[in-house]
């Protein structure tokens, strides 16, 4: 596993921690209201933890090749072709990890400008997107490290 | 016809609030516009989002038109929300909805960058629905765990000594009929929906129907969009949303709320009107939240202080 | 006419994507992103996904679905399913054909703290598959049995594909769960008496096992403490509304770390390992969500589903063909897609043709084209649809529980288990058919208990 392959299990890592976080948080939460103290703020933070977290594991899940496909048509094409298809997904998720960074960005600076926060605790959302914009600078890096293995594998290595 | 628009908004094509308001009104534009306006209404999110982003897409022109919760994006319409506040809406739909649209010029117009208002209006108020209280005073409150309607109505909760619990809104009838919240503060409109007369024994309002606080919604077009009509076009939408149909809206939800509260003294629930005494100390007890609100405005330089007498007036202007 | 035109072009151009290995997701991605921008230009697909994807990532009833699959991967790793199996053994074993039996109960027991059928089969299938091989089960039906069993594990609650279902018909996810309860414990039982027969024409492929001392009997018994006070808490408090699934998942993840630790289980690389799992599940469910959102963005402004439920109510066939019709087509896709990437694609057209040959959201029971309410027939066709969908994983040409299970069992051929499952196979259909002829046995006890 190479260094940025290594980095984006890293990153998956986090954001499993940032989920145990949101597990944690929900725990108090009901233990809290069961001693007359519920958290106010449980319901908008899960949402934001947890959207989080999701983005951290895209990276990670092109890499494992955890996205599922079917595969009933080309189980018997020879392995030069299911590199070819390969090649092809790898070329999707590189153009559409792009596309998202750059619409996010705008969406990020939207979130800001109009001041969106949440309901209770008034974090803002913005706050939410670094990591996210993150998460799909490492989906773009994931992408192209499946890209050039699929184009390796086309050229019959 | 010449101009077609998507109108986009969060509720089921079933809910009054698309038979009885949304479609009408879009009715009313076209036959105003002589038949060049056709207005197509999707309902339920059918064009995709989640309902905090309808703001957004008519901004940018994903949709033309959007009907929407001005709550769902807290702190984008802080002047608009005074006319959420207990003590400011009481109980009168339609002379807040006129209110709104007196003061929308000089006090509202600034916060709705991107879009164009059709309209504004309010649902009929928080009512109080308890599962086996009956609370007539603040003092009741003490301790209990109520479900938030707003933010704003988070801290009228706290105001009364009770929790805020936040759930949504699917998952209030469960919680109401497990107990795990003692009550909550929503419209007498959502019984019908969710059947609230099954899990509460109480449904509690002031004296006259005076309410806890509202929620503000908005039907709004893409900004550019509008610039781009002509005139004659503008003016179909214009008279479709004049004053009597802003009150006519007030109607609408006045008699949606009733028909709610219908349902649940029909259903054996005991419908509590609190005394003139008991209304007063409720609001004395919430004038806090109106404070809290001015307080927290001021920090955004706004004048909230201000902004709550205007909007007091111009209700009471219409109550006559 | 157009709009409509383009739009079941792109259902087909989805079916070649798909059928070329495009990840479900990304093909669902690709025909929404350019459907959106043929019919409407890029400039509305491009502002939408400014927050399109924080949007559905953040959506609350969803967050059930790491927490209950983060759950399920931590209880692999705790013992759970090995106590489980064990006791199941202490109580069953003796019998012909009895470990087989064992290990669907204790399948049966993991899918009431894991949301998954395929971790369900995998986890069972390491605890259950070697006992199975030593006392010399056939090789069809130990297999068979474990790739059968691991469906447990979606169709008992929690369920992940129930929490989708729920999300998109907008039910309410403890509704769904409480009426999957019944549907779970008939397979349970009928998946029993399959074993039982199957032992009684093949005795050779099921011979008895050991039957337990009471020392051991007790020690397995008692083990199950900690399994069976997970299970009452989270899926109890659920039922009983204490607390919301979102919290319940998360006390239980917290309750599977807190056990999984304390027996010295899970640390550190158990944890680790437990994330990594969790991450390559979620993002690949949340990615499928996004997609089948930007799918139903560009079939939405086609017309399509509407076109769909029009041409369906209008065909003249009746509510029940038109049921049975739908779920056979759910089978079909069945053998290109995995259970969740077809809830995704195909309930947001199939549930409107349902609900308007019921006649419509607020229709009475009487006046229905099902002869129930729109909400019952909600929760109905959720459970029919998700068993239908689960018997994609255990039929060929894809049955992923089948390759799981081949996969851990080297000598045994692919074809062996898949001829195991056949047995299982029938009794599922055994079983949709009861709960057809039955709606009863679905819609009772969410009635009976939200009315307690
Ligand atoms: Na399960
Ligand atoms: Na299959």
């Amino acid at each position: 596993m190479g260094p940025v392959a290594r980095f984006i299990q890293g990153w998956a890592l986090a954001g499993g921690v940032v989920l145990l976080l949101v597990v944690l948080m929900n725990a108090y939460s009901v233990i809290g209201s069961m001693f007359g103290a519920p958290f106010a703020g449980d319901f908008e933070m899960t949402q934001m933890g947890v959207a989080i977290a999701a983005f951290a594991f895209l990276p990670y899940c092109q890499i494992s090749g955890s996205h599922v496909t079917a595969d009933i048509f080309t189980s018997n094409a020879s392995p030069v072709w299911i590199a070819r298809f390969e090649l092809l997904a790898s070329i999707v998720a590189f153009a559409f990890a792009c596309l998202l960074i750059w619409r996010m960005y705008a969406g990020m600076l939207n979130q800001k400008e109009y001041d969106y926060t949440t309901t209770i605790l008034l974090v803002p959302h913005w706050w939410a997107f670094i990591p996210i914009l993150m998460s799909l600078a490492l989906w773009i890096c994931a992408s192209l490290i499946t890209l050039r293995d699929a184009a390796t594998r086309t050229l019959g290595r | 016809q010449e101009h077609t628009f998507k109108l986009h908004h969060l509720l089921s094509e079933k809910a009054p609030a698309h038979t009885q308001m949304l479609a009408p009104w879009a009715e009313k534009v076209a036959a105003n516009s002589g038949g060049k306006v056709k207005i197509d209404i999707y309902p339920a999110m059918s064009l995709g989002g989640k309902p905090p982003e309808l703001i957004q897409q008519a901004r940018d022109g994903v949709v033309d038109i959007i009907w929407t919760v001005n709550g769902y994006t807290p702190g984008l319409f802080p002047r608009t929300e005074v006319f959420e506040l207990p003590t400011v809406y009481t109980n009168d739909t339609v002379a807040t909805n006129l209110a709104m649209r007196d003061m929308f010029e000089s006090d509202l117009k600034q916060e709705y960058n991107g879009v164009e208002v059709m309209f504004l209006h309010v649902h009929a108020g928080q009512g109080i629905h308890m599962v086996d209280k009956a609370t007539r005073k603040p003092e009741d409150f003490a301790g209990l765990k109520m479900r938030i309607p707003t933010r704003t109505g988070a801290w009228i909760i706290e105001a009364l000594g009770a929790s805020p619990v936040g759930m949504p809104v699917p998952a209030l009838p469960q919680a109401l009929a497990k107990k795990v919240v003692d009550g909550a503060f929503i419209p007498w409109e959502i019984i019908p929906p969710l059947k609230i007369q099954e899990q509460t024994k109480y449904q509690i309002e002031g004296a006259d129907k005076v309410r806890f606080g509202t929620t503000t919604f908005q039907v709004s077009m893409n900004a550019d969009r509008w610039n781009s009509l002509p005139e004659d076009v503008q003016k179909a939408f214009r008279d479709a949303s004049d004053e009597a149909w802003v009150a006519q809206v007030g109607d609408i939800w006045r008699a949606s709320d009733e028909f709610g509260i219908g349902l649940a003294v029909k259903a054996g629930n005991e419908h509590i009107t609190l005394t003139q005494e008991e209304t007063d100390a409720m609001n004395t007890a919430l004038t806090p939240v109106v404070d809290r609100w001015v307080d927290e405005v001021s920090a955004k330089g706004i004048d909230g202080a201000a902004l709550v007498d205007a909007a007091r007036a111009a209700i009471a202007k219409h109550q006559q | 006419m157009d709009a409509l035109l383009i739009g079941f072009a792109g259902l087909f151009v989805l079916i070649g994507l798909i059928a070329i290995r495009m990840p479900i997701a990304l093909s669902m991605i690709l025909v929404g992103g350019i459907g959106v921008t043929i019919l409407n230009g890029p400039a509305i697909f491009f502002s939408q996904l400014k927050t399109l994807a924080y949007g559905q990532f953040s959506i609350y009833d969803l967050s059930v679905v790491p927490m209950f699959v983060l759950m399920g991967n931590i209880a692999s790793k705790a013992g759970l399913s090995r106590d489980l199996f064990r006791a199941a053994n202490a109580w069953l074993g003796w019998a012909p054909g009895g470990v087989a039996m064992s290990a669907i109960a204790a399948c049966a027991g993991f899918g009431s703290v894991c949301g998954s059928s395929l971790a369900t089969a995998s986890t069972m299938g390491q605890v259950a598959l070697p006992e199975l091989r030593r006392l010399n089960y056939s090789g069809a039906l130990s297999t068979g049995t474990l790739a059968a069993g691991g469906v447990l594990g979606i169709l008992i609650p929690p369920s992940i594909v129930l929490v989708i279902y729920a999300v998109i018909v907008e039910a309410n996810i403890v509704t769904m769960f409480m009426a999957a309860m019944i549907p779970g414990l008939i397979a349970v039982v009928l998946f029993l008496i399959t074993i039982l027969i199957y032992v009684m024409i093949n005795p050779e492929s099921g011979p008895a096992g050991e039957r337990p001392d009471r020392a051991e009997f007790i020690s397995a018994t008692v083990n199950l403490i900690p399994v069976l006070t997970i299970f009452g808490l989270v899926i109890g408090g659920i039922y009983f509304g204490y607390f919301n699934p979102t919290p319940a998942a998360a006390i239980g993840v917290f309750l599977v770390w807190i056990y999984g630790m304390a027996r010295g289980f899970v640390k550190i690389p158990e944890l680790r390992d437990a994330l990594l799992e969790t991450a390559r599940t979620t993002g690949m469910i949340y990615l499928i969500l996004l997609g089948a959102e930007m799918l139903k963005i560009f079939m939405s402004r086609g017309g399509v589903p509407q076109a769909m439920a029009e041409w369906m109510a209008n065909s003249g066939l009746t509510p029940m063909t038109i049921m049975i019709i739908l779920l056979v087509a759910l089978i079909v896709l069945g053998c290109l897609m995995d259970s969740l990437s077809m809830i995704l694609l195909a309930i947001p057209f199939f549930w409107p043709v349902l609900v308007e040959i019921n006649g419509g959201d607020y229709v009475d029971a009487a006046n229905a084209g099902f002869g129930m309410t729109t909400e019952d027939l909600k929760i109905w066709f959720g459970i029919l649809a998700l068993i239908v969908v689960e018997l994609g994983l255990i039929t060929p040409p894809v049955g992923m529980n089948v390759f799981v299970i081949s996969a851990m069992a080297k000598d045994v051929p692919m074809i062996e288990t898949f001829k195991g499952v056949m047995p299982f196979f029938m009794a599922e259909i055994v079983r949709v058919i009861l709960l057809i002829a039955f709606p009863a046995l679905t819609l009772w006890l969410p009635a009976y208990l939200s009315g307690g």
